[in-house]
């Protein structure tokens, strides 16, 4: 190699060094292409005012992973929501700002494009009213209404990309939360094993095809059919039907559920039935966390289903406790609910924090 | 910012007052059905109101094979009573619209209009409040819609809580 070779390659590779720093990133823009499969339907929670565009995905993303955002400047919504536990943080119940427990488990942000009622018990009817609710939570991110705006206002960057945005980089919570909210709706898990089965891609093991069966099937004693009447809740390609039920935890519950938010004795108890996306990345169990493991879960379907007045009729255990599964059954179903696992979702770049450069 | 803070944050304080309202509310409510949307009369219907509108007995087979005999008031008289298009009016843009029937388990399933209208349809939507003679049973009342004619009871929903009427876009 020459020497004015060598000069040249240095120069190159300076240069190429010098684009590749974060600020020069360009911020992406236009309007933002939702990929899905067709089986998932085009019914979207989208407000009108709030389109989804590049710009603001981006801008979503940042607001998702900062810290900024809490009253300790330590706590984002990935402290209880992290991409490697598809979007839970592992903990009964979470901590924020306060170092006080959180009410309720936390809940897997996954494919709520889709979803119209959100938190366990549905109270809330989209991601943009959400938002605001972890943010002015005392015992989660802590801050008054306008505080979070105003600190944002105060930085170098945010104001710029709340200009793409938005138009002007007059920084508020309503904007702050539609671009989280925008962020959320990317969230699409679609490829797990189950997913290339149903896209006949790939071949269930003989444990796992047992397992779906078990899923599917409504037990009937008297035609001899074993089932665990799983999907009649749990069911279709999203894994999640949006009801609301008791699926028989307690037999007086503590936290009434959704009869908090109806005032209706019939809710007593009902909670939003959760998508079982990632189920095996989500541990602990249930609103209030109290199942360790899917092991345990199965187990109280099968022997520990408390017969309360407003218990669902579908879990209505045909023997005391309910569906009685056999341990194979239950390795079975085991077998079934991790095919569930999407490693494209909890590894996709486009998700994951960018205040970090790798 | 002091972790005391919360407590005097109006916020928190009406979160107490609606938590008590709820609390207040809870066990009423029960049995009350919503009739809303493309209708000139929005209604709230209380069980007595239900009980004293005419009711039609129709037969269908539930999911254990078995006929059963099922009371309760049409849809299209309840639809009538709000101010639906129905009838006379069921001509034109309003053959366009449909009515979404919502449960208390968030269940929700929709009927065309002229699906439930007695100038088109020959079978009888009913929301029924009595099955064989007795009360429906809890899970299932006290207010579920029976199809009599239709091969699989998955329109039939149980736990009604509202009626609306909507345009299709
Ligand atoms: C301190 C922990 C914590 C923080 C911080 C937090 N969350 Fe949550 N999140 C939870 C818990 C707990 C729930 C369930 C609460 C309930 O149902 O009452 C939840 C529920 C949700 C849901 C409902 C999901 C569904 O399927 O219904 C969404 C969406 C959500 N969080 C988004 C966010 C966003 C956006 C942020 C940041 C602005 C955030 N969270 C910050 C703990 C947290
Ligand atoms: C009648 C509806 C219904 C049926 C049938 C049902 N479930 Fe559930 N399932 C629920 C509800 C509701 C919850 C949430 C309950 C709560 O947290 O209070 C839940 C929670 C779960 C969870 C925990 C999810 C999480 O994110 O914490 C798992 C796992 C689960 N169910 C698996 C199953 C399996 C396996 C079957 C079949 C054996 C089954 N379910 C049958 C309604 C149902």
């Amino acid at each position: 190699m020459t020497i004015s070779r060598f000069v040249l390659f240095g120069c190159v590779a300076l240069v190429a060094l010098v684009a590749f720093q974060p600020a020069d990133d360009p911020v992406p823009t236009g309007p933002y292409e939702l990929r899905y499969p067709a089986s998932f339907g085009g019914r979207f929670n989208i407000p009108v005012d709030n389109p989804m565009t590049q710009e603001g995905v981006y801008l979503g993303r940042l607001l998702f992973y900062e810290p900024r955002l809490s009253a300790t400047g330590t706590v984002s919504c990935a402290s209880c929501h992290q991409q490697s536990r598809a979007f839970t943080d592992g903990l009964v119940h979470s901590v924020g700002v306060s170092g006080k427990l959180t009410r309720r488990n936390s809940m897997s942000l996954v494919n709520l494009l889709w979803v119209r009622q959100l938190f366990w018990d549905g109270r809330s009817n989209s991601l943009e009213e959400q938002t605001l609710v972890p943010l002015q939570h005392a015992d989660e991110m802590g801050l008054k209404p306008g505080e979070a705006a105003q600190w944002l206002q105060k930085t170098a960057a945010y104001p710029a990309l709340f200009r793409r945005v938005f138009g002007t980089d007059t920084i508020t919570d309503a904007r702050i939360a539609k671009a989280i909210a925008q962020f959320e709706r990317t969230l699409i898990s679609a490829d797990s094993p189950y997913d290339r089965f149903l896209a006949g891609k790939y071949v269930l093991t003989a444990a796992e095809e047992r397992g779906l069966r078990l899923f599917s099937a409504a037990p009937n004693s008297g035609r001899g059919i074993r089932g665990g009447n799983c999907a009649h809740c749990h069911g279709g390609p999203k894994l999640m039907q949006e009801l609301f039920h008791n699926n028989g935890l307690d037999l007086k519950a503590i936290d009434p559920g959704r009869q908090e938010v109806t005032g209706l004795d019939l809710d007593h108890g009902r909670f939003r039935v959760p998508t079982l996306r990632n189920i095996a990345l989500t541990a602990p169990y249930m609103h209030d966390g109290r199942f360790a493991t899917l092991a345990a879960v199965l187990d109280h379907y099968s022997d520990h289903v408390q017969a309360s007045p407003t218990l669902s009729r579908e879990l209505v255990p045909a023997q005391a406790g309910g569906l009685g599964l056999t341990p194979t059954e239950k390795t079975d179903l085991l077998a079934f609910l991790h095919l569930l696992t999407d490693t494209v979702f909890v590894n996709n770049p486009q998700f994951s924090n960018p205040h970090i450069r790798h | 910012m002091t972790r005391f803070n919360f407590l005097f944050r109006p916020a928190h304080w009406a979160s107490f007052v609606l938590i008590g309202a709820f609390c207040l509310a809870a066990g009423t409510g029960f049995g009350q059905i919503t009739i809303s949307g493309e209708v000139t009369k929005p209604l709230t219907l209380q069980a007595a109101d239900l009980k004293a509108l005419p009711h039609t007995e129709v037969t269908g087979k539930d999911r254990d094979g078995k006929e059963h005999k099922y009371v309760g008031v049409p849809l299209a008289d309840l639809l009538k009573l709000a101010g639906a298009t129905m009838g006379g009016e069921l001509r034109g843009e309003n053959l366009m619209k449909y009515v979404v029937v919502k449960a208390i388990d968030g269940y929700e399933t929709l009927y065309a209009l002229p699906e439930l209208d007695t100038d088109f349809a020959t079978r009888t939507i009913i929301l029924a409040d009595s099955v064989d003679g007795s009360p429906l049973p809890s899970g299932v009342g006290p207010y579920r819609i029976v199809v009599p004619g239709e091969k699989k009871p998955a329109r039939w929903v149980r736990e009604v809580k509202s009626i609306e009427v909507r345009f299709a876009k």
